[in-house]
């Protein structure tokens, strides 16, 4: 394939990936141009291009999920290359197409690779055939054969839907007596989200780390890998804490993984970066699913291998060859923080942020697009940053993320930074108790606010409702704040907190 | 002289609610950075260094603990180091005596959207009457009044993102406000 040099970059994402992607492109010399919605017109990855264009409304399907509008912008703006993020239209194989039928060029796998990976049964047939292990199980949604693989496997099987992924439509089946009505409910499920009814049974894996090996492949049939991520510590099957290396692994088995990686790649013939996520328990491991896009965690990978993930998919959407990783060193650690309520079951949460304090120090990264006055709405996905900590040793990388965690704050939308420092203080996480069930088994009761911390709470409050602390005295930010909200605040009314003042 | 006594006899007394709790704090007494309060009835001893970003360092019981505080129209927030607390008006005394109300407020009970209005100030409510509808979880609810009401403000309109616990509409009681004794607002 003929080297193109890329000249304009168009990033068809929103929040802290959008603004990642920038910073690498103009790093590279490369301009870049964003797009946003109506919500996102003074948000920082407008800010930081080179160039914004605006696609359309507040609801992603009309704006960041709009195909022909994210091309106009593309043509508009002189655009030659695309890049997709993660979410949104990054494993769209018509969306890649569209890009592609446009003359621009897409920063990814074409089309026709990641339709093939997409689809979870085709992507299964695929491990097989290049010698992947998978976990056991079989495409049905017939009952008596759903019963069938059970009874010969074993309980309890997960049901999935065979399209599309992120835990939507998957459900833990315990007995023969629940299996007809979760794969009627899964089909159904998985027939509203992703218009596609196929249903997936597998044997379930009861205490499993999930474990992914980063690779890169160029046009010109070469696979690199980097290594692998250990992202057992999910909720909901999303993750929130990742790692590199995966701790404890063994020598033989991590080879065994990057040796599968690259065979199902080659398999594939797949381009740009990508990731094979496996389960592992009782010392063997099984082909989950390749994400065809750069992962959410990928800079827990860079920080090791002392690379930028983005500016090699940039340079493989050139033509340009894949080099050889370095090799790997220390210890990367990420916590996600999430615009959700840890204590309520993670529930999502908005608001406007009112106050922001960012860790820094050896060894730590914080990527967000987060500044004190940005609206979080119920509108896009509630990943407010990622915490990364880079240590000679696990250890090292733990004690750093502890310490950056408790200088970060974010006040206004209710965060998972509290839960993530808990876990990464715990003693279960500090000797290495990985699976996917690490929450439930650790984390059952979270909060356990110690009353020391609930009193500084408390005197914090009523200092805070005295006017002696927090921001200056006319200083307000976003739409909520007293001072905007005039006489419809309680705040500017006597009484309303029960506010005394005596002498 | 005690040093107790040089403290500034002040100031605030605050009564909040957090996760269907309620607590009670009454500063009552702060000079320089030595606060002394009573939370629920516990008297405490801390001392509070003021930060140049409005941040502060609060020690209490030999613990150093990093606190942020701000208001919003329906609450105080407040880090205490990542950790975010939510504290809402615990209901005054005089909203209670307010006869024949069961909620003085409609509040969404999670994130979403607007999406009708079927009130507008002013008007007379009756019990299980629906007052606004809302999105939220891709699920339509409606908020309904618990009991006869006036509308005495309505504080949303169609199309306005909501977090939990925003107020969305304020009641009155349904009955002659001449007949209401109003509690003291201070004691």
């Amino acid at each position: 394939m003929a080297r193109r040099k890329l000249k304009v970059l168009l990033i068809a994402n929103r929040g802290e990936i959008a603004l990642r992607i920038i910073r690498t492109a103009r790093a590279m010399g490369i301009k870049t141009v964003a797009v946003y919605s109506e919500a996102d017109a003074h948000s920082m990855h407008v800010a930081a291009a080179d160039d914004a264009r605006l696609i359309g409304p507040a609801e992603a399907a009309h704006s960041y999920l709009n195909i022909a509008a994210i091309i106009a912008a593309a043509r508009e703006s002189g655009a030659d290359a695309i890049h997709p993020g993660y979410g949104f239209l990054s494993e769209r194989p018509d969306f890649a197409r569209a890009v592609d039928d446009a003359g621009i060029i897409f920063v990814g796998p074409p089309a026709a690779v990641m339709a093939q990976l997409g689809d979870k049964l085709a992507a299964r047939r695929l491990a097989t055939e290049s010698g992947v292990p998978v976990v056991p199980g079989i495409e049905t949604a017939e009952v008596a054969a759903a019963r069938e693989f059970a009874a010969r496997e074993g309980y309890p099987v997960l049901v999935k839907a065979a399209a599309g992924g992120g835990g939507r439509g998957m459900r833990v089946v315990e007995a023969a007596a629940g299996l007809a009505a979760a794969l009627e409910a899964a089909a159904r499920e998985a027939y509203a989200a992703f218009g596609d009814g196929r249903i997936f049974v597998e044997k379930y894996l009861a205490r499993p780390r999930h474990v992914e090996v980063q690779f890169l492949g160029d046009q010109h049939g070469n696979i690199v890998t980097m290594g692998e991520r250990d992202c057992s510590i999910q909720r909901r099957h999303q993750k929130l804490v990742e790692e590199s290396p995966a701790p404890g692994l063994d020598g033989a088995i991590r080879e065994a993984m990057l040796a599968a990686a690259t065979r199902l790649a080659q398999a594939a013939a797949y381009t740009s970066a990508g990731t094979a996520e496996f389960l592992l328990e009782g010392g063997r491991f099984y082909f989950l699913e390749v994400n065809a896009r750069l992962q959410v965690e990928h800079p827990i990978t860079e920080i090791r291998f002392g690379c930028d993930l983005v500016a090699e998919q940039i340079k493989i959407a050139m033509g340009e060859h894949v080099d050889t990783p370095a090799a790997p060193r220390g210890c990367a650690l990420e916590c996600r923080i999430n615009a959700e309520d840890a204590a309520a079951g993670f529930r999502p949460a908005i608001g406007t942020v009112l106050e922001l304090r960012i860790p820094s120090g050896p060894g730590v990264r914080f990527d967000t697009h987060l500044a004190r006055g940005a609206e979080v709405s119920a509108f896009y996905d509630g990943l407010l940053g990622k915490l990364i900590t880079y240590g000679a040793d696990r250890e090292q990388a733990r004690r750093r993320m502890s310490g950056a965690l408790d200088e970060l704050a974010i006040l206004g939308v209710t965060n998972t930074a509290a839960f993530v420092r808990d876990v990464i203080a715990s003693e279960a996480f500090a000797r290495a108790d990985l699976s996917t069930r690490f929450i439930e088994e650790h984390f059952p009761d979270w909060p356990r606010e110690g009353r020391a911390e609930t009193d500084a709470a408390l005197i914090a409050a009523a200092l805070t409702a005295a006017g002696a602390l927090g921001a200056s005295p006319g200083y307000t930010v976003g739409r909520n704040t007293a001072a905007q909200a005039g006489d419809r605040s309680p705040w500017t009314r006597l009484g309303s907190f029960e506010l005394w003042r005596r002498s | 002289m005690d040093a107790a006594r040089e403290l500034r006899a002040v100031e605030t007394l605050v009564k909040l609610k957090r996760a269907g709790r309620e607590f009670e704090v009454e500063i009552l007494a702060r000079q320089g950075r030595e606060v002394r309060a009573r939370v629920d009835g516990r008297e405490l001893s801390a001392t509070v260094d003021r930060l140049a970003d409005g941040s502060a360092i609060l020690s209490l019981e030999g613990r150093r603990f990093r606190i942020v505080g701000a208001r919003r129209k329906d609450a105080i927030l407040v880090a205490v180091g990542p950790r975010t607390f939510d504290f809402l008006p615990a209901q005054s005394a005089a909203r209670r005596a307010r006869p024949g109300l069961a909620a003085p407020e409609i509040t969404a009970p999670m994130p979403g959207k607007v999406l009708k209005v079927l009130v507008k100030d002013g008007d007379r409510v009756t019990a299980g009457q629906a007052l606004v509808v809302i999105e939220a979880m891709k699920m339509e609810t409606t908020l309904a009044a618990e009991s006869d009401a006036i509308v005495k403000r309505v504080c949303v309109a169609p199309g306005d993102t909501i977090d939990h616990g925003a107020v969305l509409i304020e009641l009155s009681p349904a009955v002659d406000s001449s007949l209401i004794q109003s509690a003291p607002e201070v004691r």
